[in-house]
């Protein structure tokens, strides 16, 4: 039966969760997260999957309506058994973001190593075969995930430094050397975001400027509390924030969400925009499976305005 | 093991007898501490960039000069404050911290911690007076500082240590960056030694210093007791082509807190150098804070110390 009225912005699909360790050919710890992009009619996913040993590595995932996954039953990255880069990733590499630049598929995500997390980049053509382009950070900083366009003539990231907890920006003329690093968005206090933020989605370029989806974190006496907002940032000036959602738009509520490794949690690392403007958000949920909530730009920037009730 | 080098001393610096060599009583105006100084030696003058903490608490950037390099004389006015206004007043609201100098082609450059309510982050300036600064860019994210610059370009780049801190671990790592504003290629270089003197944290402290043995980089590490950090002052020589390279590190402190001046203050059992000058006739003068509370020289042979680390 029908709702009335859903309790997040984000409604979410009816047969969620979409991918769980059930779905797999081979024995792991827990599913995380999922970057997603749609090529030719194709969504793509990149999964995060933890070994049982407790490593990270990244999986693809394929679909051609978006809901029903084929997984693959290789990691396309894994962490670095030996060679100078173990030292960076040889606890795992996880949360990946895809972005499009040019005619070039990005995959910014997390290597964790003994020295806590730095963004390393990898590059694709087909999604099969990956070119690791380096660590582009030094610890502790992760969530990283590249505009989909240079901004005045430079490659801009989005990442969250462990310092801090809020959202900042860097500011690159060649992907390798980043620098002109500035505070975008920061924890409220009193709101649900009120501990830490961290990037979600990509950026989405919407008439009002950048779209971005967001991670917010409460502290409670049980543990962290994992929502979801969303913001707008300038075109030309990302560093300058247009407008925020003062509530999230999704918050974990379902079984799914709130039971887990890492209950109450709902986290994403990627979205599809549709041709009619829905977007399907493909988030993790409990750090145990991967779930689809679907809304629309139209809601998403009037919710970062505050001019919508779910 | 130390060699026969150094045989009647506690340390492998020694201090000079006059120290503390500038304290709270020198300064021409009220503050709170004067401690973390970086040197430079113009012509025949020494000249001192002086990280002044002040009595509300934040710390800016005072000048000191002398003939000597041993008795100095602080100038009126601060020379470098928190910015008031643009990006820079962002992230100094709270401080300018650690100065050090380095000369690179002429110019001198000033990597300085920069302190705001987002955290630590390393900022660069540059200047030709020493009276007036240009700041050029914030060169880190929040999370770090101890940022050193080497004295010449390697491998076509400029290069500089910092102290990012990862999952709690205090290492000292190594950037690269063409145009001195974008870093990139970084990698861990110093990392903490478990039960050493510098199983806490380790930071670069002295840019480092060429020498036929390689980069002579002096750092501070600290060992976590009951209570509290004692800091001690280090060495390692890094390869003059690949400083990403440890050719050798000292396995034992070169210089420890022990005279009352570096127990006793505002953070005791301190020991920070932030700077040091070589001398034509190879001695190095090495300066230092003491206690967070005062500034302090002591001396080595350069040739001396290499020897001692090479044969550590």
């Amino acid at each position: 039966m029908a709702k009335k009225r859903s309790r997040d912005l984000v409604h979410r699909w009816e047969s969620n969760p979409i991918i769980t360790i059930e779905n797999l050919t081979f024995p792991c710890a827990d599913i995380s997260t999922a970057g997603a992009i749609k090529i030719d009619g194709e969504y793509i996913l990149l999964l995060t999957i933890q070994s049982l040993e407790g490593f990270y590595a990244i999986y693809t995932a394929r679909s051609m309506d978006g809901y029903h996954f084929e997984i693959g039953n290789e990691p396309v990255l894994t962490p670095s058994m030996n060679g100078p880069a173990s030292l960076y990733d040889r606890m795992g590499v996880l949360d990946a973001r895809i972005v499009r630049i040019g005619a070039e598929y990005y995959v910014s995500y997390d290597a964790l190593g003994p020295h806590g997390y730095r963004l390393a980049l990898a590059q694709t053509i087909d999604f099969k075969k990956f070119e690791r382009l380096g660590f582009i950070s030094e610890p502790d900083t992760k969530g990283g995930v590249l505009f989909p366009k240079k901004i005045k003539g430079k490659y801009v990231r989005l990442e969250r430094p462990w310092e801090g907890g809020s959202i900042w920006l860097s500011y690159s003329q060649d992907l390798e050397y980043w620098g002109w690093s500035e505070v975008a968005l920061t924890p409220r206090g009193g709101y649900w975001d009120c501990d830490r933020i961290g990037v979600a989605t990509p950026p989405m370029e919407v008439d009002q400027g950048w779209l971005i989806i967001y991670y917010g974190v409460k502290h409670t006496s049980a543990g962290p509390l994992f929502r979801l907002g969303a913001a707008i940032l300038d075109a030309l000036n990302p560093a300058s924030v247009i407008s925020r959602t003062d509530e999230p738009i999704l918050s974990p509520r379902e079984n799914y969400e709130r039971i887990g490794d890492q209950p109450n949690l709902v986290f994403s690392c990627g979205a599809v925009i549709e041709s009619d403007s829905e977007v399907k958000l493909y988030y993790g949920a409990s750090n145990s499976c991967i779930a689809v909530g679907i809304t629309t730009v139209e809601r998403l920037v009037a919710a970062c305005a505050n001019e919508v009730n779910a | 093991m130390i060699t026969n080098y150094n045989p009647g001393g506690r340390d492998l610096l020694h201090r000079w007898e006059g120290n503390p060599i500038l304290t709270l009583e020198d300064l021409p105006f009220p503050c709170n501490s004067v401690f973390n100084g970086t040197p430079v030696k113009l012509g025949e003058e020494y000249l001192l960039l002086l990280r002044v903490e002040g009595q509300r608490g934040y710390s800016f950037f005072a000048l000191a000069r002398s003939e000597d390099g041993f008795h100095f004389e602080v100038e009126k006015k601060p020379v470098l404050l928190p910015a008031e206004k643009g990006i820079f007043s962002v992230y100094e609201s709270r401080g300018l911290e650690d100065p050090r100098g380095t000369f690179i082609e002429g110019t001198y450059y000033v990597l300085y911690t920069a302190v705001s309510e987002y955290g630590y982050r390393i900022a660069l300036a540059r200047t030709e007076d020493f009276r007036s600064f240009e700041r050029i860019a914030l060169v880190s994210e929040p999370g770090n500082k101890d940022g050193v610059l080497f004295p010449e370009k390697i491998n076509g780049q400029y290069a500089r240590l910092d102290r990012p801190i990862g999952l709690g671990v205090g290492s000292i790592w190594i950037s690269y960056s063409n145009d001195l504003k974008s870093w990139g290629n970084s990698s861990v270089l110093l990392s903490p030694r478990r039960g050493y003197w510098d199983s806490f944290r380790v930071g670069a402290s002295v840019p480092p210093i060429k020498t036929e043995y390689g980069w002579l980089e002096i750092y501070h590490g600290t060992k976590m007791t009951s209570a509290g950090p004692i800091y001690r002052a280090g060495a390692a020589l890094l390869d003059l082509k690949d400083p990403s390279r440890v050719v050798k590190r000292c396995d034992v402190p070169i210089l420890s807190p022990r005279e009352d001046y570096e127990r006793i203050g505002d953070v005791g059992n301190v020991v920070f150098p932030c700077g040091a000058i070589v001398e034509p006739d190879g001695e190095i003068k090495v300066y230092y804070g003491g206690a967070d509370t005062c500034i302090c020289v002591a001396t080595a042979n350069l040739a001396d110390m290499t020897h001692c680390i090479t044969t550590s």
